[in-house]
């Protein structure tokens, strides 16, 4: 199979700047691309699609420069947002569309092969129009697999469909990808996507591609205070190192002391971040092993579902998620006087790499 | 409350009178050409040589005028849809240029290039001994002056409203610029480019003033009414119009069903 790099490339498009941007995809790897609306992740794709030439740099597909090289000539495919299906066509003749220039033996049983596994066999006759936002999905995505593609890039293919299609054919995009075996790249604004989908993950935010890795690394080890933020690392704060216990590190945040597990030296400066889901909370007597214990008053309850995100105000404010039976358990209410609780090990010092 | 819903009722009262009044003005005189004739006085009028010769030539000089729009107007529709480039709004206004020209003066214009001595007119006839004063050739290209802006328009309609993503979609599966454009945007656009046809085919069926500078023989059906107006007077010359507007309006029946099919489509 194929893999995909970016070097060095620099783009401008109207206000828009795509700036140094170095990506190399593994062969048959699952990239997601992790951004805000407008951060550059369509302008990416449309690089690497041919859609778009950079001012600078490279695109390389298999080591070989395609930099300038027709869309038509890169046999890459691309899923549209809004799927971009010929409304001119039947869903067969869809699919069937590109096998006119690309060499496919057996073109009819494999498309039926294809139409099976995605299970649109029986929308065969039917015209784009009057299919729906998941039968649309499947049928480009046939569009594209069917000539077996170098590179799939996918551009938010589930931002338009409704919640619950969307967790389904998230699914079924990360299964039938891993069926057939290609290099991806798909886009996205949709943390738990990312998660779910992704071997590794880029973030993306202002034409600039932040910081590259596992979704472990980027979700708990942010590389600044902006992608922790985005990722949702929501208790952030500022400090100055006091003390280092061979390697337990005392921060003082202005409020309070927190402990950390880091070598950073006394007296520099900190930026703390701690994951809402890594604290925990209890009521009443407290024995327990975690170093951060603080006291407080439950201040709002937000129900996400399954989860609360509660905020405690400790005389500095904790987001916590707790799940809605422990919600009850605890009787959680606006003013209860609770203790939240956290480790040191789960106090992440943002920057500081270990 | 009842005072603001009576003003408004009042207001649209007076409109909707003005809008039939207005109707009327429109209806009448078509109305009245169409039914002061039997359909044996219009058969007896469609037999007589000059006239079906006339309205003949209207119909195909019409036809080629359309072919031709199609020919040479249907890829800078294109170019205008999908384009950006440097002096795009210069183009834009030249394309509607011939919709703001006299048509007596457009039909000057069009002879002095075509004539000839003409730019045009003296190399085609020189090489091909074709001349276009006073000939069908000459009728084509003064309808098709006037009637292009028509093609044109309709046309860029047609492709804008064809997302990019579907043709880049195409490119992705391996279609080449030439082939998006004849597999993906003609059939889609296909119905805006029908509309620009017709209306082009149907402009050059009525025009008169840049087709009688530059051929008033052979005769087109406007000018045969015109000529038949000032040497007989109206009664001569009001069957024959009665004729052409039986034909324009089943041009125009066809095009309103295009358009609202269009329409329904969206």
């Amino acid at each position: 199979m194929t893999s995909v790099e970016v070097q060095n490339a620099y783009l401008k498009l109207g206000e828009f700047n795509l700036q140094d941007i170095n990506l190399k995809v593994e062969s048959e790897e699952f990239f997601v691309i992790l951004g805000p609306s407008g951060a550059g992740k369509t302008v990416l794709l449309d690089l690497i699609a041919g859609f778009s030439y950079p001012k600078k740099g490279k695109v390389l597909l298999d080591g070989e420069d395609v930099t300038f090289l027709p869309i038509e000539k890169r046999r890459i495919g691309y899923m549209f947002q809004d799927f971009a299906l010929f409304p001119n066509m039947s869903v067969f003749k869809n699919i069937k569309f590109g096998t006119r220039y690309y060499k496919i033996p057996n073109v009819e049983n494999r498309i039926r092969e294809l139409m099976e596994l995605l299970d649109i066999l029986q929308l065969r006759d039917r015209h784009p129009t009057t299919l729906s936002g998941g039968e649309k999905q499947r049928v480009a995505l046939a569009r594209s697999l069917i000539l077996e593609p170098k590179l799939l890039l996918l551009d938010e293919p589930l931002s338009s469909l409704d919640a619950r299609t969307k967790e389904v054919l998230r699914d079924e995009i990360k299964e039938t990808i891993e069926n057939v075996g290609i290099t991806t790249l798909y886009v996205t604004h949709d943390q738990v996507e990312a998660i779910v989908l992704a071997d590794r993950i880029g973030i993306m935010r202002d034409g600039r591609l932040l910081q590259i890795g596992s979704s472990d690394q980027i979700f708990n080890t942010p590389r600044d205070e902006l992608i922790a933020r985005f990722v949702g690392m929501e208790n952030i704060f500022k400090g100055i190192v006091k003390a280092n216990d061979d390697g337990l590190i005392s921060i003082d945040v202005g409020d309070t002391i927190i402990e950390a597990v880091s070598d950073i030296a006394v007296g520099k400066e900190v930026t703390l971040g701690i994951r809402p889901e890594n604290i925990t909370l209890q009521v009443g007597e407290t024995i327990s092993s975690a170093r951060n214990i603080f006291s407080g008053k439950v201040k709002q309850i937000i129900p996400l579902g399954p989860i609360n995100k509660v905020k405690i105000d400790c005389g500095f404010i904790l987001t916590a998620f707790i799940t809605k039976r422990s919600s009850e358990f605890l009787r959680l209410s606006k003013g209860r006087e609770i203790k939240a609780l956290f480790k040191a090990s789960n106090v992440y010092v943002i920057g500081d790499n270990h | 409350m009842f005072a603001w819903k009576y003003k408004t009722e009042r207001t649209l009262i007076v409109f909707s009178i003005v809008s039939v009044l207005a109707l009327i003005l429109v209806i009448a005189p078509v109305a009245n050409t169409l039914l002061s004739h039997s359909p044996q006085d219009l058969a007896n009028t469609a037999i007589e040589p000059e006239v079906y010769n006339a309205i003949f030539l209207s119909l195909y000089a019409a036809l080629f005028t359309s072919i031709a729009a199609l020919v040479l107007g249907v890829p800078l529709a294109f170019i205008l849809a999908r384009k950006q480039f440097a002096g795009k709004s210069i183009v834009e206004s030249l394309v509607d240029l011939p919709l703001v020209v006299p048509h007596t003066v457009a039909g000057i214009a069009v002879l002095l290039v075509w004539g000839r001595t003409g730019i045009f007119g003296a190399p085609i006839n020189n090489i091909f001994g074709v001349q276009f004063y006073g000939t069908v050739a000459g009728i084509i290209v003064a309808m098709l002056f006037v009637s292009f802006p028509f093609m044109v328009n309709s046309a860029r309609e047609g492709f804008e409203g064809i997302s990019l993503d579907i043709e880049q979609a195409a490119r992705t599966l391996g279609a080449s610029p030439f082939e998006v454009f004849r597999r993906i945007s003609l059939p889609l656009a296909f119905r805006g480019i029908m509309v620009g046809a017709l209306l082009v085919w149907a402009r050059a069926i009525s025009e008169f003033g840049a087709v009688y500078i530059i051929a008033y023989y052979p005769m087109t059906a406007p000018i045969l009414i015109a000529n038949q107006y000032l040497q007989f007077g109206l009664k001569a010359s009001s069957a024959i119009a009665a004729l052409l507007l039986i034909i324009t309006l089943m041009v125009f029946v066809l095009l309103r069903f295009l358009i609202l099919k269009r329409k329904a489509e969206e």
